[in-house]
Formats: structure tokens, C-alpha cells, sequence
């Protein structure tokens, strides 16, 4: 990490928005105590990471992004190990126990194996353990990573009502950006370990004034002749190329085509439904809907042929494409991070051996 | 810097072992039977040909050494574990908690010590079944003290596989110290031969061996004897062998797992 500065509200859904090795869990783990800093420090909860982790570590809950449950107990031996931990009376502990499993709904399977559990029901379990020495601050990494989208919802669901009845703050990592703009208050955006912003979604949405026009082209050589033709209108904003199939269209086509979000990692030229996208071209246009057949006539006359043409608003993924250059969709770990995490899909899915 | 113990957390960590001991049926029955075909055996085979060593019949003989290997086994494997609670996340969840290292470390001692003597205490009661031990008052007097000298026996091997699993990044390396740590230590341990019958440069070797000592007091424990070679000290060399290796191994392994990454 790299000189980062940032305040959390009390009260407040925080999100870490960045893809992965750009510093999340990183933070999380010096804020949680569990890295010291080479330099600086930071105070969660009125107390400092460096000179008193043990009150920090009593007020705060930390969900990690891969299982830390004990999958040979049951849900709740795991549960009233974690009470000890925190030294929590037998009363007091039975009571939360109780109190947590009603709020993730899992109750009738409380003393069933973990290893019995699906991928949903082992992450609310968790998130359950978090909350059950009531922390004041409730760190997140992760928290749907490799789940499925109704179970994706329901975690969604979960998070809001902690946050909203019981007031915990929270702070949350995702690459998601979807999950990023649903839960968190204020997005703070990580690349390459620097804080490049920190706002709310909505303030960061409207920083792109206009609309976003993605041009796909059946000959993606076309788009460096094409290209030049743009830059001298002045209702163009940004011109930015997307490289590979990652591109917003190509993402929700194959979103509503597939409606897995696995399959979203493609590399330079994947191939989708019977065309190649390697290239395309993203634009950022006032008023984009009554410009578009101006581009289009543009594309005509210099005998460009057009695959399609698509028109939204900002969504946050277009916010990181601006603020960072480049597409949070890209996978761009290491190998290792890339076992790693499809063993942690793996595991999410419970299909662990 | 001096670290304050939890109780709760010593009995959260000693819970946990005893819970997944009881629960793996497969590993406690794989085990009890491969010291049962040690016994039965090498105790029909060999014996009949050895006869008796030290004054008592090799059956005999062989079972201390025989528990003695349940023991080393059971006890080292529990303490490597910690290799695997550092990969499979639960040892994030006690670090992130506000207990000391000290106080996981102690517990799992503790579990490791009892689980591998509760296997120790099955192997007892197989041997005896199959006439290895004479019963009497005298011998159900050495059987409660064994049981003493099991936890003390196991306790330092503990340590010494928290010391190992802290370091190791990987279970691959499990062959490594099942080939070149654990059955050295047991073969050199006197468990089916005396020392006193081996050359010279072997019985070196073997009183090197902490697991020797600990053979030994078993033998003293269950039997009434030990070797000649130590004489009438035995007993009390035995004793305090293991307990310069407990307190070095627990102090290590504490180290070691302080210093450990997760």
C-alpha cells in the first residue's frame, strides 16, 4: 500500500472498490491488526492499530474472503467457540447465539456440520460469527465472492439490515461494482495500492456528465482510422479503448445470455456468440441518444462498418475505466491468485473434497 | 512482551482437537490397528524365535514401544496440524481475536497431549488383552502413572510438531518428516530390540533419541523394568529426560508459532 488516507463515519457502509491485488484485503488486514504498517497508522474505534490491537481487535468483526470456519464442527459449536474467544458469559453467549441465527436464518440447521452447509449458508454463518460479540466496526472481504445471484441478493439483504437496525459500520471490499453501488455510502476506489477516490456512488456517477456510447466494430483495425474522426468533437468527453471482450455491452450480453458473472472473464479476442470483440471503442457523449446517428453517419461515410452500437448511463463500472484507466473486469492477478480463487469459488459452491 | 492467557481460549483450542479426535473414527481405528498388527504380529512372529528380553517375553517387551509409537505419532501429527489450520482459515479467525498466541499454543498442547494419550490408553488395554501384561495391583498402580508419563511424553512432541507445522508452508512436506524425523525417532527408540544388543555407534545414536527415554519410562511404568544399561537410574533419567525436552520443545514451538505467518 501506498500512502492511503481515508475516515470512516460511524454508521457508515464504506466500500474498498478495486480488482483484485490492488490492495483490499491488505488494508483490511492492517486495520484488523493482522499486518502491522511499515509506516503510518490508523485508529479504528477510537483506538490505534499500532499501540493497542487488542482493543481494536475486541471491537471489530472481520469476514474473511475465504472460510475460516471449522467445517468438522457444527454452525453453532463454531459460533459459541468464537463467544469464547471473545469472552462472552455462558448466558450472554447462548443468547447471541440465538439472536445471530435468527438474523441469517439459520436456526433449523444450526447443529448440522458445516461441512453440510452450501456456499450461501456457510457465508451468512460466517457473517453471523462476526456480529456476535456485537463489534462496533464489521469488516467484509468479499462477501459474495463465487456466490450465485439469488444467494448474492440475500447476503446483499443481510448486510443492509445490520447496517440500518443494529448500526454497525461496515467496511466492505468488492470488484463487484454492482454490489458496490447497492451497499456502500461512499466508494472508495483502490488501484495499484493508491486511494484514487472516495465518494458517494452517486456523486461519482454524475462526475461523468452525459452518456456512454460503446461502438463495436466488425474490423476492430478500423478503430485507430475511426478514432481520430472523434477526438475534434467537442460533445466528446473521453474516448477510451476497451480492450478485449470486457467491455460493457459484451459484459451484459453475456450477463443476460449466461447470467453467470464467471463467465465475464475473457481474454483478448474470446470469442461470444459467433463474433470476435477485441476491441472497442467507449465514449463518453453529451446528450449520447441525439448523437448517435451523427457517429453513426460519421462511420458511413468513411465506410466503417459498425457491429452494433450501444447507449447507457454511467454505471460505476464506466467510473473506474475514467478514474484508473482501465477495466475493473480484467483479470489481471497473479497465477497463484487465480488458483486461489477458483479454489475459493470451489469451495463457495461446496463442492470441496 | 508477556501476554495475558485466556482460559477460555486454552479451552476453545483443547475443545476443538478432542472434538475432531472423536469425530475422525477412521483415523483413531486406522491407527489402533496398525499397532495391533505390530503386536499380534511381530509379537507371534518375532517372538517365538527372540523368546524374552531384559526378563520378560517379547510381547511384552515390544508393547510399551509399541505405545510408545502411538504416541509419537499421534502426538507429532496433532502439533504439524497447525500447517493446515493456517491454510484452511480457522487460525485467522483466533489470531484476529483478542487472545494471545500463547494461550492457542497452550491449548494445543494440551489437546495434542490428551488425544494422542487417549490413543496411548486403547493401546494399553489392546496389549493387555493380548497378554502382555501381567494383571495385578502392582501392574493397574503402573498403568495409572503410565498414564502420567504419556502426557508427559506426548507434551514435547507436541511442541515439536507446532514447531515444525509453523514453519512448513506446505502438507507436502509430511512424507519428508514421516520418513526422516518420525520413524527414525521411533526405530531408534528400543521399542524391538534392547540398546544394549545394538554396536556402538547405533546405541549412541538411540541415546540421542528423545523417544528412547520415553520408551523407557513406559517400560518402567508397565513393566517394572528397563534397560541395563542405565542401570538403577533409569527411572529417574527417563523422567528428567523428557522434561528438559518438554519444556525445550514447548518453548520452541511457542517461538515458532509466534513468529508464523498466516
Amino acid at each position: 500500500m501506498d500512502n492511503i488516507s481515508f475516515t470512516v463515519k460511524e454508521g457508515e457502509i464504506l466500500g474498498f472498490l478495486g480488482p483484485n491485488g490492488a490492495g483490499k484485503t491488505t488494508t483490511l488486514n492492517m486495520l484488523s491488526t493482522l499486518l502491522r504498517p511499515t509506516s503510518g497508522t490508523a485508529t479504528v474505534n477510537g483506538n490505534d492499530i499500532r499501540t493497542e490491537p487488542d482493543a481494536v481487535r475486541r471491537s471489530i468483526g472481520y469476514v474473511f474472503q475465504d472460510t475460516t470456519l471449522d467445517i468438522d464442527l457444527t454452525g453453532r459449536e463454531n459460533l459459541d467457540f468464537h463467544g469464547r474467544l471473545y469472552g462472552l458469559e455462558r448466558n450472554t453467549r447462548q443468547h447471541r447465539i440465538e439472536e445471530v441465527l435468527d438474523i441469517v436464518q439459520l436456526t433449523d440447521r444450526a447443529d448440522n456440520f458445516v461441512k453440510t452447509y452450501s456456499g450461501g449458508m456457510k457465508r451468512r454463518l460466517e457473517i453471523a460469527r462476526g456480529l456476535l460479540h456485537h463489534p462496533k466496526v464489521l469488516f467484509l472481504d468479499e462477501p459474495t465472492l463465487g456466490l450465485d445471484p439469488q444467494t448474492r441478493r440475500s447476503i446483499w439483504e443481510h448486510i443492509v439490515h445490520l447496517n440500518q437496525e443494529k448500526g454497525v459500520t461496515i467496511i466492505l471490499t468488492t470488484h463487484y461494482t454492482e454490489e458496490a453501488d447497492y451497499l456502500c455510502k461512499r466508494i472508495l476506489i483502490i488501484d495499484f495500492g493508491k486511494v484514487v477516490v472516495l465518494d458517494t456512488p452517486d456523486n461519482l456517477k454524475a462526475r461523468l456528465e452525459g452518456d456512454v456510447v460503446t461502438l463495436l466494430f466488425k474490423d476492430p483495425a478500423a478503430i485507430e482510422t475511426f478514432r481520430p474522426l472523434l477526438e475534434n468533437k467537442e460533445w466528446i468527453r473521453r474516448i477510451n479503448i476497451v480492450a478485449s471482450g470486457n467491455n460493457y455491452a459484451a459484459i451484459s450480453r453475456m450477463m443476460h445470455a449466461q447470467h453467470h458473472p464467471k463467465n465475464i472473464i475473457a481474454d483478448k479476442g474470446t470469442q461470444f456468440g459467433g463474433e470476435t470483440c477485441s476491441k472497442c471503442l467507449n465514449l463518453l457523449v453529451d446528450n449520447g441518444g441525439r448523437r448517435i446517428p451523427e457517429i453513426v453517419k460519421l462511420a458511413d461515410e468513411r465506410g466503417v462498418l459498425l457491429e452494433s452500437v450501444e447507449l447507457h448511463k454511467p454505471t460505476l463500472d464506466d467510473v473506474f475505466l475514467t478514474v484508473t484507466g482501465r477495466n475493473i473486469r480484467e483479470e489481471e492477478g497473479s497465477i497463484v491468485d487465480m488458483v486461489r480463487r477458483h479454489r475459493i469459488m470451489q469451495q463457495a459452491r461446496g463442492q470441496r473434497g | 512482551m508477556v501476554q495475558p492467557l485466556s482460559g477460555q481460549a486454552i479451552y476453545v483450542v483443547l475443545m476443538r482437537e478432542l472434538k475432531r479426535y472423536w469425530r475422525a473414527k477412521a483415523r483413531v481405528i486406522s491407527s489402533v490397528a496398525q499397532s495391533f498388527f505390530f503386536l499380534v504380529i511381530f509379537g507371534l512372529g518375532l517372538g517365538g524365535f527372540v523368546g524374552s528380553f531384559e526378563g520378560v517375553d517379547y510381547l511384552s517387551y515390544m508393547a510399551p514401544g509399541v505405545i510408545g509409537m502411538g504416541l509419537l505419532f499421534g502426538s507429532v501429527f496433532s502439533g504439524v496440524s497447525v500447517v493446515f489450520d493456517r491454510q484452511f482459515g480457522f487460525m485467522k479467525e483466533m489470531l484476529v481475536s483478542p487472545v494471545s498466541r500463547t494461550s492457542i499454543i497452550i491449548g494445543k498442547i494440551l489437546g495434542g497431549a490428551t488425544t494422542a494419550t487417549i490413543q496411548g490408553i486403547i493401546l494399553m488395554v489392546v496389549a493387555g488383552f493380548l497378554g502382555a501384561f501381567t494383571p495385578s495391583l502392582a501392574f493397574l498402580a503402573g498403568a495409572v502413572s503410565g498414564i502420567g508419563a504419556m502426557l508427559l511424553i506426548t507434551s514435547g512432541f507436541v511442541g515439536l510438531g507446532v514447531a515444525i507445522g509453523s514453519t512448513l508452508n506446505d502438507f507436502h512436506a509430511f512424507q519428508l518428516l514421516s520418513t526422516f524425523v518420525m520413524w527414525p525417532l521411533f526405530m531408534l527408540s528400543g521399542a524391538f530390540f534392547p540398546i544394549d544388543v545394538a554396536p556402538l555407534p547405533l546405541q549412541v545414536a538411540m541415546l540421542c533419541d528423545p523417544m528412547f527415554y520415553g520408551v523407557e519410562l513406559l517400560r518402567w511404568c508397565l513393566l517394572g523394568t528397563g534397560t541395563p544399561l542405565l542401570g538403577s537410574f533409569g527411572l529417574l533419567v527417563s523422567i528428567g529426560v523428557v522434561a528438559i525436552f518438554d519444556v525445550l520443545m514447548i518453548a520452541i514451538g511457542t517461538f515458532q508459532f509466534s513468529r508464523a505467518q498466516i
